[in-house]
């Protein structure tokens, strides 16, 4: 038995009061006793085991799944370099070099003076303008093995975090901007609620997140479901590598997403709104609160939203814990009511027992601020971008070997060649589309369409210049899903180290065919064997290279 | 004698109810389709639909009912259905969203499927 110290235990009680006694409180009572403590001792989650009356194994069990959360102590400034694809490419291992010398410590150690913790993040969402990093909360871009000796300097000396943001992103002309505010939700209040999910199907808008399901069909189901609660909840967990286009539409169109989740709200028969903020977006979480406030003061949220007798509607904002796995919507359900994001087996789908067993609706940012934009200007204008199959325009995060990195709207169906033009990409040899889950693409299919009837995609493209090694590529991906694996089914637990393995061995010139082959047939047996979207697409961009650069791949000369 | 309109996408539902119906001496219809469902329910003018939920889009059924009520058409739906298991779906249904008088889940007993056809019809 643990003997707390009664400081210890006020301290902790003071926080788990601020938040209420409640399992779905756990993993903001663990967020903030790691801001404030920097570490989660035994002691503090016995503690919290105590107040919320669960055994604390439960606790150990969370607080140690979650990359931000882990327990071991922190110093005051954690810094967390980016290691996705992006970043390396743009130098992160010079980067990695000079914080290493500068700080004097290796990865996932902690200053002696408990100031710096050096960390890897999966993937910052700044692959336009990488190497980036985050210290606490702060993003910075564009690090050079320079600056940081300047960076550490300035963080000892301030000793407090005064650095300034940088984020600057390139991008086109978004359709977004010439959206009247608020238009679209008035004409979706106007309408019967059947009408508002008939207009989204009409409009045959298919979810922005990377499946592609019909957004109407989902709501559909969630709506014909007749429950004393239901939720919407907005996916803002956007962790696929080289995605950063949610970041953009949160930052500079957040209206037009609490628009479509309001109006998705209504359709659906929901009372409440969850936007599950990934946890390297929480520099966005102060104005997204901002926005509202303003919008409760405005009466577009709280009770008898727009003046509809009945329809009381709010938002609230949820923060992610540092774990890629729970972008998947049940992982993500999992993580809101204060578990380890494990996915959950189907059926029931979410749109019948999501969140607390209650009927909810899963959308991406970009689905929702879509969502508005059709009831602002109507299907058939929304219908006059893209291609039958795939209705109105996309925003694609672009960054590798181009010129102008960034995000960028086209209309569903343009080539990789004509998006290449656009973004100075000339010389590629492959594209990745659809970030470390997605494909590889090589320069001989570049007449190919972004769209869900040829190349799906949730819009991320990642440049990789003649320069590049494409093992190279596979491995930074496999590390990713090494990394990020719930461990949960075996397939994806066992399967993304053997092929990571498998990749080590090509490099060297050791993988011998009939080894390639079991491994082409494990990725095989991992797309329809894994429990989740994450085992089944962790494989994609392995069997993509292996396939389409079997020459290259399996020609290396043997390494000692 | 009241005409009854079943639209379901599989046959051989499509043909147990025929059977099931006929002999009571209803007159029975069938379409496989939403398109077809809406073209025979505008020739025919069923004093009853039978109505399936997933048919080429899963959720073909639940636009449908909306479709009709929307055009004015007042005759009973009773849905039949087996979303419950595709989908986990409970039977308790949001009514304005799936405005049809009776929910019921595949398999359907042969006189319940009757008993229902006769209360709706008021027989
Ligand atoms: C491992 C994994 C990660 C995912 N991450 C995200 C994410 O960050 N954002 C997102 O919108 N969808 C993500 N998804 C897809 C969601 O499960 C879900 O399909 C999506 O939020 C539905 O929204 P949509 O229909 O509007 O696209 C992820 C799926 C998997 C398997």
């Amino acid at each position: 038995m643990l003997t707390i110290d009664s400081a210890i235990r006020d301290d902790i009680a003071a926080v788990v009061e601020r938040h209420g006694a409640e399992r779905t409180s756990l993993i903001p009572i663990l967020q903030d006793i790691k801001k404030e403590h920097r570490e989660i001792t035994d002691e503090a989650m016995q503690v919290v085991a105590d107040l919320l009356d669960i055994h604390p194994v439960e606790v150990y069990s969370v607080a140690t799944f979650y990359a931000f959360l882990h327990g071991a102590p922190e110093g005051r400034f954690v810094v967390r370099l980016c290691g996705t694809l992006a970043c390396d490419f743009a130098g992160k291992t010079a980067v990695a070099e000079a914080l290493r010398t500068a700080l004097g410590i290796e990865f996932g150690a902690t200053t002696d003076d408990g100031v710096f913790t050096l960390e890897w993040a999966s993937c910052v969402g700044m692959c336009d303008q990488g190497p980036a990093m985050l210290v606490n909360d702060k993003v910075l871009t564009r690090v050079t093995p320079a600056k940081v000796a300047e960076i550490v300097a300035e963080y000892r000396a301030k000793g407090a975090d005064e650095t300034r943001q940088d984020i600057v992103t390139a991008r086109n002309e978004l359709t977004y901007a010439g959206i009247e505010p608020d238009a679209g939700l008035k004409a979706a209040l106007a309408l019967s609620r059947g009408d508002i999910v008939d207009t989204v199907s009409a409009a045959a808008l298919k979810g922005r997140g990377g499946a592609g399901f019909p957004t109407g069909m989902k709501w559909n189901f969630c709506a014909a479901e007749k429950s004393a609660h239901k939720y919407i909840i907005c996916n803002a967990d956007e962790g696929e590598p080289g995605t950063f286009k949610d970041r953009v539409i949160l930052r500079d169109f957040p209206d037009l997403v609490f628009e479509g989740m309001t109006i998705g709200g209504r359709a659906i028969g929901a009372d409440m709104g969850i936007v599950y903020l990934r946890a390297e977006y929480a520099y966005l979480r102060a104005h997204l609160n901002e926005v509202i406030q303003r919008r409760r003061q405005a009466g577009l949220l709280g009770k008898n939203v727009g003046g509809i007798a009945g329809f009381d509607f709010d938002i609230v904002l949820a923060r992610g814990a540092g774990a890629y796995v729970c972008g998947e919507e049940t992982a993500l359900i999992e993580s809101l009511e204060g578990f380890r994001g494990e996915p959950r087996n189907r059926p029931p789908f979410p749109a019948v027992a999501g969140f607390l067993n209650h009927p909810t609706t899963v959308n991406n940012v970009e689905t929702l601020a879509s969502v508005a934009c059709i009831f602002a200007k109507g299907t058939d204008w929304f219908k006059s971008f893209g291609t039958d199959k795939s209705t109105g325009y996309k925003l694609f995060s672009i960054s590798g070997d181009c010129e102008k990195p960034g995000v960028y709207e086209f209309p569903w169906g343009i080539t990789v060649a004509d998006l290449l033009k656009e973004v100075g990409g000339a010389g590629a040899k492959a594209v990745q589309i659809g970030g470390a889950s997605g494909v590889c693409v090589p320069a001989a299919d570049f007449a190919r369409r972004l769209a869900f009837e040829d190349i799906p995609t949730g819009g991320s493209v990642m440049v990789i210049g003649a320069q590049r090694d494409l093992l190279d590529v596979a491995e930074n991906f496999l590390e990713f899903f090494v990394e990020e694996s719930c461990g949960q089914c075996n397939p994806c637990r066992l399967g993304n180290p053997k092929l990571l393995e498998g990749v080590e061995l090509l490099k060297q010139g050791t993988c011998s065919a009939e080894h390639l082959a079991d491994l082409k047939a494990l990725g095989a047996t991992m797309q329809v064997a894994a429990k989740c979207g994450l085992g089944q697409t962790s494989p994609s961009a392995f069997l993509s290279i292996v396939g389409a650069f079997a020459d290259d791949v399996t020609t290396r000369p043997q390494r000692a | 004698m009241s005409k009854i309109l079943i639209v379901d996408d599989d046959p051989d539902i499509q043909e147990a109810c025929r059977l099931v119906l006929e002999k009571e001496g209803f007159t029975v219809g069938c379409a496989s389709n939403r398109a077809e469902g809406l073209r025979q329910v505008a020739e025919v003018k069923p004093d009853l639909l039978i109505l399936d939920v997933m048919m080429e889009e899963p959720d073909d059924g639940l636009t449908m009912a909306r479709e009709l009520r929307r055009g004015g058409f007042t005759q009973p739906i009773i849905m039949l259905t087996s979303v419950n298991a595709a989908m986990g779906i409970t039977i308790d249904r949001d009514d304005e969203m799936v405005p049809v008088e009776k929910f019921q889940s595949k398999p359907v007993e042969p006189a319940t499927l009757v008993a229902q056809v006769n209360e709706l019809l008021g027989l």
